[in-house]
């Protein structure tokens, strides 16, 4: 099932872009004096100051607030029909936060407060207010107030006094709840029944199911647990001679080396990775309105693949994907690989039309910290754009404070200025030296189009100079000169024209002429620090028309302990990846066991993958989580010894038989007193029809189909390039946003615009119809029926292989009865006839009908299920 | 793997139906027929189908559902709730928890419609002339202001666990009048926003889970409907396939057998057998080339983005054809800012087709027992967000149902003087819940399912039916 919605969802359909709100309104100056009395970093002069006098108060009553209600109040106050330069003077946060030319004032430094200048007249650009200057007391009064420290109501809570800030957000509470505690190793529970543990795991489950009154169900037999534990770490079916080898071993130690074989299995990386994928929210191309297609996203999913074969330490995965850039290599291969590791916070959804590069930016930099924070933290950081959080105690500043570390990043995903995308950028060149491959081999076809393409744009911009001249004439009055129709259109493709003559060069330019890839296809997706590092405002409402105070760059103040790791030089990602790859963060070694264990138990621990908050579902099994997370860290943060533990547990060797009285005490299995029955995911569905087909092609390929292409994916040429079926894994089908491959959008492939940490599973009409009629299906049965023609001799035998081939086992009697009485009935149904006219039609048909038969295998609920 | 060979051979379909629970697939199990057609016929009759017609705990109001989904938010106060003080207070600021918000009067006019005189924006002119029939809930209000939470909650009756939809109770409490299609479709559902909870069928048997037909996003780029491939084979006849759907569902029933508790395969069979008779009645369905040109043109069909008329008129068919739940979804409603320019778009984009549909509903005398709903997951601010925009409000705003046994040209409820929060009729959505299912007929304290040791309702423990709006 889908877990607990996102808290802050205009995200979650197509929003309007900026627009982040949980509709608890309040007004961004409140939020800043929030963000200034809990800030916990070290604060600026101007918050330095200690509480303000009661005397200082007084004077600013008396003196100051009476000037600013009659004189300014007008223009800048809430209360104005339209605040002038952004500027409102209605709180001492609005006045430190200042307006469009920055803080009105310094509080302390008379001569440095932009205020003051203003109403001293002394810079014609800036005299307030416009109207006419004020008295020489008034002014006098201010300079003074200002002077003092500019002591105000508002300001009485200094950041020194850790009090309960105005937001309502009480931090100190806030680090009480559950995931905010860091995790402790607890010792098991003791259980009755001892003999049924074999790791402290298992006591965890039995305790719990001990103490309901219910017994764990049985083991699962041989010809279960193998189909179970290979489809779990590969994503594959096991050959019928895996199946049988397993079946006669009776070592001891099969089942062990059975599971280190295939955690051994360049398989495990490809099925593991694409579960890391649906995290990542992986996709080639930006979706949204344009989906600019991404052609060097490939780079990245590969990344991830090779991570998880060599079993990288979860804690170096996390750092090379957020600041792999920024750590030191030895060589260029190393370098290369955490270049591509950071690819990861550029693949995200972004709008290639947005208006203006300041809302694209904030949209972007919105995506990274989303993606980070419900897919490595399971929170949602994102919700604190616009106002603090409404569930979690995340303060806006929060938000902000990390916004800055991703505004000092320059994202790089490549793309060109082409119809629907305003904003491309670079990509990163790949070390020369790194053994990294320079890509597929472009198709013929589709270098023709980008040739095509290229003329076109060439000859968009041919006579451009003449009709631009023109053009101008046309606009002068009286000149008596007119476009044609014609000249017109030219003059709308020329704007178009440089850019996608560019990309088609490019293009050409990254696949020589026979097609191989280049050295100038040696590109990547990926970060690097921008040249000048900055702190971002807080934007009240999330809007850039309303900035506010600038925040330090820094991370989630309820997980950290003030003035942890300060940000001193760079963007800060380092230290950012530091703060979330570590052993002290309470949140991500828990969030990772936890996705883990739903991959192979079905359900997490946390039911809410993405979401450990208040929103979330609290962990059914905390102990158990904790434990797992403690000893996952102490295990080197080692992936597969953690699903090795896991599927070495008797917990996992159970039978998905049912119990009835379990069954009413527990329906929902939430005790986990048996082993789940679970829909395998969209690519194993895939991969065991073209595996039982004997058509699966086990080599992984270079690229991806979409690795040649440019520009937005409503083009007749990407619709060539993703035609036909590829005979790849799954994983390595290009994953378009808004276009995801049929089979796999039917059978609940993770929506790639979102982090997805559990996948629906349904089972509806529309996965049935393609089951039954997609050309797809049919080719792979097709295929499966000749290969097991050819295999086998007896009628018998085939059946029996074919039941092997696609389900992992021989038939009973009963279903070797059902389907030879098939085999009687097929011919005269396909032909209208019967009797011995249709035997003699059906020696013609006898492929179709194996064809059928074996079609009919991959549509049985066993086919799509593992137990 | 144990089977119970003896058994699998000598059931008879009398003890295949008293032994499960349900019954598509049984005579297919039993292999009695063997002509596709026949055995749809007796299964019709089968009174072990979880989806057959079922008597009802009221005299129903309604037959079926047909419910425009406005996903976003639609802003109440510049559609259906009328709010003049917004004008005469315009940049006005609240106090309170609202402190500085400034009053953003609508930048639309509204009219009196109808010999109800009930007011209607102008965005909305072609629904406005079926003013007499529409019964407007202006006191409409929901639990929370977030988009994904607030539309489960509005789907399910909860958004904090996974609980069956509206839909999927409808349908396990009535069952559907034509076995050969879905009896409950969502068209175009958006991927987000809940995704499948949306239309889920939680802890009820998966058969009463929605279909989806099209996706909402690629419905939008790409202005068609979504249609729906893979409904003819190229290979085999009718029957052949039938022979070849036996033995999957023999081979099916062998692991049900073991194993009674498995709602997952009962739910792969089920869609199986619903898929197998979709695909003789679909075709013609969406194939809206049948239609008169003048229905096409009434639903503005063949100009523009024309993918949520489309959808209308595909859901006037399937209601036509007994499907009992029909979902139409349209997105974009999020209007944060471009208040003005978006509403009018959006209202142009829906305003025709629903007319349409209404109009068409009535000339064949459907609209009587049609509950047509619309709205969305909440409303928006009185006050703006930025200059152009408001914010989410969930406090009060508006829905509107028409047909179906509700007054016509009717106004149940009212917010307050701005339209910030509801005041009068106050209709949460377990009330909203409990007065839609009390108008298709059922007693939503009395429709319940037991689960985890305890009866589920939709509606929990709370709901009650506002009779208020009951004709």
């Amino acid at each position: 099932m889908r877990p607990a919605p996102h808290p802050c969802p205009d995200r979650h359909q197509a929003p309007p872009s900026g627009a982040c709100s949980q509709g608890l309104r309040r007004l961004g100056a409140i939020c800043v004096g929030a963000a200034l009395a809990l800030s916990g970093i070290p604060a600026s002069t101007a918050l330095a100051q200690s509480a303000p006098s009661p005397a200082g108060i007084d004077y600013f009553e008396k003196n100051v607030r009476p000037v600013f209600v009659s004189h300014c109040f007008g223009c800048h106050s809430a209360n104005a029909t339209k605040v002038r330069g952004g500027l409102r003077m209605d709180s001492f946060a609005a006045l430190l936060a200042g307006g469009d030319s920055g803080p009105a004032i310094v509080p302390g430094d008379a001569n440095a407060s932009l205020l003051v200048k203003a109403i001293r007249y002394t810079d014609p650009n800036t005299e307030m207010p416009p109207k006419g200057k004020l008295a020489d007391a008034e002014i006098k009064a201010i300079e003074q107030w200002v002077a003092m420290g500019a002591p105000h109501p508002d300001a009485v809570a200094g950041p020194a006094v850790p009090q309960q800030p105005a937001s309502g957000i009480d931090l100190e509470r806030g680090r009480r709840w559950w995931a905010y505690v860091a995790p402790e190793r607890g010792a098991p529970p003791t259980v009755r029944n001892a003999a049924w543990v074999s790791s402290p795991i298992d006591q965890f489950i039995l305790a719990r199911v001990e103490e309901a009154g219910l017994k764990p169900a049985p083991d699962a037999d041989k010809e279960t647990l193998v189909r179970r534990v290979t489809f779990d770490l590969t994503g594959l079916p096991p050959t019928p001679e895996e199946v049988d080898a397993f079946r006669k071993d009776t070592s001891p130690d099969a089942y062990t080396r059975l599971v280190d074989r295939l955690l051994a299995s360049p398989r495990f990386g490809e099925h593991w990775g694409r579960r890391w994928l649906d995290v990542a929210r992986y996709a080639e191309s930006s979706g949204k309105e344009s989906n600019i297609v991404y052609p060097h996203a490939w780079r990245y999913r590969d990344y991830v693949i090779g991570a998880f074969n060599e079993d990288k330490p979860y804690d170096v995965f996390l750092r090379e994907q957020l600041a792999g850039d920024l750590l030191p290599s030895t060589n260029p291969d190393e370098q290369a690989e955490r270049m591509i590791a950071t690819g990861y916070l550029a693949i995200g959804t972004k709008g290639h039309n947005t208006r203006g590069e300041p809302q694209f930016r904030a949209d972007l930099v919105d995506e990274q910290i989303d993606s980070i924070g419900q897919g490595l933290l399971a929170t949602t950081i994102a919700c604190a754009r616009c106002h603090d959080h409404k569930f979690d105690p995340i303060p806006q500043r929060d938000y902000y404070a990390m916004a800055g570390i991703f505004h000092s990043t320059d994202t790089h995903y490549g793309t060109y200025r082409t119809p629907g995308n305003d904003h491309p950028s670079t990509l990163l060149e790949i070390p020369a030296g790194a053994k990294v491959p320079n890509g597929p081999t472009m198709p013929g076809p589709i270098r023709a189009a980008a040739e095509q393409q290229l003329e076109r744009a060439e000859s968009d911009m041919k006579d451009l100079a003449g009709l631009r001249q023109k053009a101008r004439q046309a606009r002068m009055p009286g000149s008596g000169v007119k476009l044609t129709a014609q000249e017109q259109q030219q003059l709308v493709r020329a704007r178009s024209a440089d850019g996608r003559a560019e990309a088609s060069a490019d293009q050409l330019a990254r696949f020589g002429p026979d097609g191989r890839a280049t050295s100038a296809n040696r590109l990547a997706m990926g970060a690097s620090d921008a040249a000048k590092p900055t702190d971002t405002r807080i934007l009240a409402r999330g809007e850039l028309s309303t900035p506010g105070q600038p925040v330090p760059r820094g991370f989630l103040q309820v997980l950290a302990a003030p003035g942890d790791r300060p940000i001193r030089s760079g963007s800060g990602r380092r230290e950012l990846a530091d703060w979330i790859a570590s052993e002290t963060n309470p949140l991500t070694a828990r969030v990772w066991v936890n996705r883990v264990w739903l991959n192979l138990f079905g359900k997490g621990i946390v039911p809410t993958p993405d979401n450990f908050g208040a929103s979330g579902v609290r962990p059914t099994n905390q102990p158990l989580l904790d434990w797992l997370a403690v000893d996952f860290m102490e295990g080197g943060w080692s992936t597969k010894r953690l699903v090795r533990e896991l599927v070495l547990s008797h917990a996992y060797r159970m039978s998905a038989k049912a119990d009835p009285k379990a069954l009413e005490v527990d329906p929902d299995n939430a005790l986990l007193w048996r082993m789940p029955r679970r829909r395998l995911p969209a690519e194993s569905i895939r991969d065991a029809m073209l595996m039982a087909s004997g058509q699966l092609d086990l080599t992984p390929p270079v690229g991806s189909p979409v690795a040649f292409l440019e520009g937005a994916d409503r083009n007749p040429v990407v619709d060539r390039a993703l035609a036909g079926e590829a005979l790849c894994r799954s994983v390595y089908l290009p994953v378009l946003r808004d276009r995801v491959d049929e089979m796999l959008d039917i059978f609940d492939f993770a929506e790639p615009a979102y982090v997805t940490g559990d996948r629906d599973e349904t089972s509806v009409p529309t996965q049935a119809l393609f089951m039954m009629n997609s050309p797809r299906v049919l080719a792979a049965a097709e295929a499966m029926a000749t290969r097991v023609l050819g295999e086998r001799q007896s009628e018998a035998d085939r059946i029996t292989r074919a039941f092997q081939l696609a389900v992992g086992r021989k038939p009973s009697q009963a279903e070797m009865v059902a389907v030879r009485s098939f085999f009687g009935d097929f011919a005269g149904a396909q032909t209208g006839t019967e009797g011995r006219a249709a035997k003699a039609q059906a020696k013609g048909q006898e492929r179709a009908m194996w064809a059928a038969f074996c079609q009919a295998l991959m549509q049985g609920a066993e086919f799509r299920m593992v137990e | 793997m144990s089977l119970c060979n003896n058994r699998f051979t000598s059931w008879t379909r009398r003890d295949a139906l008293q032994a499960l629970s349900c019954g598509f697939g049984l005579l297919a199990f039993a292999g009695i027929a063997n002509q596709a057609q026949a055995r749809a016929l007796r299964r019709d009759e089968d009174e072990g189908n979880p989806l057959s017609p079922k008597s009802t705990h009221l005299e129903p109001r309604a037959k079926r559902i047909i419910f425009l989904c406005m996903s976003g938010g639609p802003s109440h106060v510049d559609t259906f709730d009328h709010k003049p003080r917004l004008a005469t207070d315009a940049g006005k600021t609240l106090g309170g928890t609202r402190a500085g918000a400034q009053l953003l009067p609508s930048p639309f006019k509204f009219n009196r419609a109808g010999k109800s005189g009930l007011m209607i924006s102008e965005i909305m002119p072609r629904i406005a002339e079926h003013a007499d029939s529409l019964c407007l809930l202006r006191g409409m209000n929901t639990a929370v202001p977030a988009h994904a939470q607030a539309s489960v909650l509005m789907h399910t009756g909860s958004f904090q666990f996974v609980r069956p939809s509206l839909g999927a109770w409808t349908l396990y409490g009535l069952g559907t009048e034509n076995q050969n299609l879905p009896g409950f479709i969502t068209l175009n559902p958006p991927a987000g926003n809940g995704g499948a909870q949306n239309y889920g069928a939680g802890f009820l048997p998966a058969v009463y889970q929605g279909t989806r037909v099209g996706l909402e996003r690629s419905a939008r780029r790409n202005g068609g409907d979504g249609g729906m491939p893979n409904l003819r084979n190229p290979k085999l006849t009718a029957d052949a396939q039938r022979e070849q759907l036996d033995l999957v569902q023999k081979l099916n029933r062998t692991r049900l057998m073991r194993d009674r508790s498995e709602d997952q395969i009962e739910g792969v069979i089920e869609s199986y057998e619903l898929a197998f008779r979709m695909q003789a009645e679909m075709p013609d369905l969406m194939d809206l080339a049948g239609e008169k040109p003048k229905t096409l043109e009434m639903y503005g069909i063949g100009r523009g983005n024309d993918s949520f008329a489309r959808q209308c008129l595909m859901a006037r068919r399937f209601a036509e054809k007994g499907v009992r739940f029909i979902e139409v979804n349209h997105g974009g409603w999020d209007t944060h800012r471009n208040l003005k320019a978006d509403l009018e778009r959006q209202a142009a984009e829906i305003d025709q087709p629903i007319a349409a549909l209404l109009a068409d509903l009535k000339q064949r005398k459907m609209l009587d027992d049609t509950l047509v709903v619309w709205g969305g997951e909440f409303g928006r601010t009185p006050y703006a967000q930025g200059n152009d925009g408001r914010d989410h409000n969930h406090k009060g705003f508006t829905m509107w149902v028409a047909g179906g046994g509700t007054k016509g040209g009717f106004s149940y409820g009212a917010t307050d003087e701005h339209g910030i929060e509801a005041v009068d009729g106050k209709m949460d959505i377990h009330d909203w819940h409990a007065t839609l299912l009390h108008l298709m007929g059922m007693d939503h304290e009395r429709l319940t399912y037991r689960w985890a040791g305890r009866d589920f309702r939709l509606t929990d423990v709370k709901g009650s039916v506002h009779r208020g709006i009951l004709a």
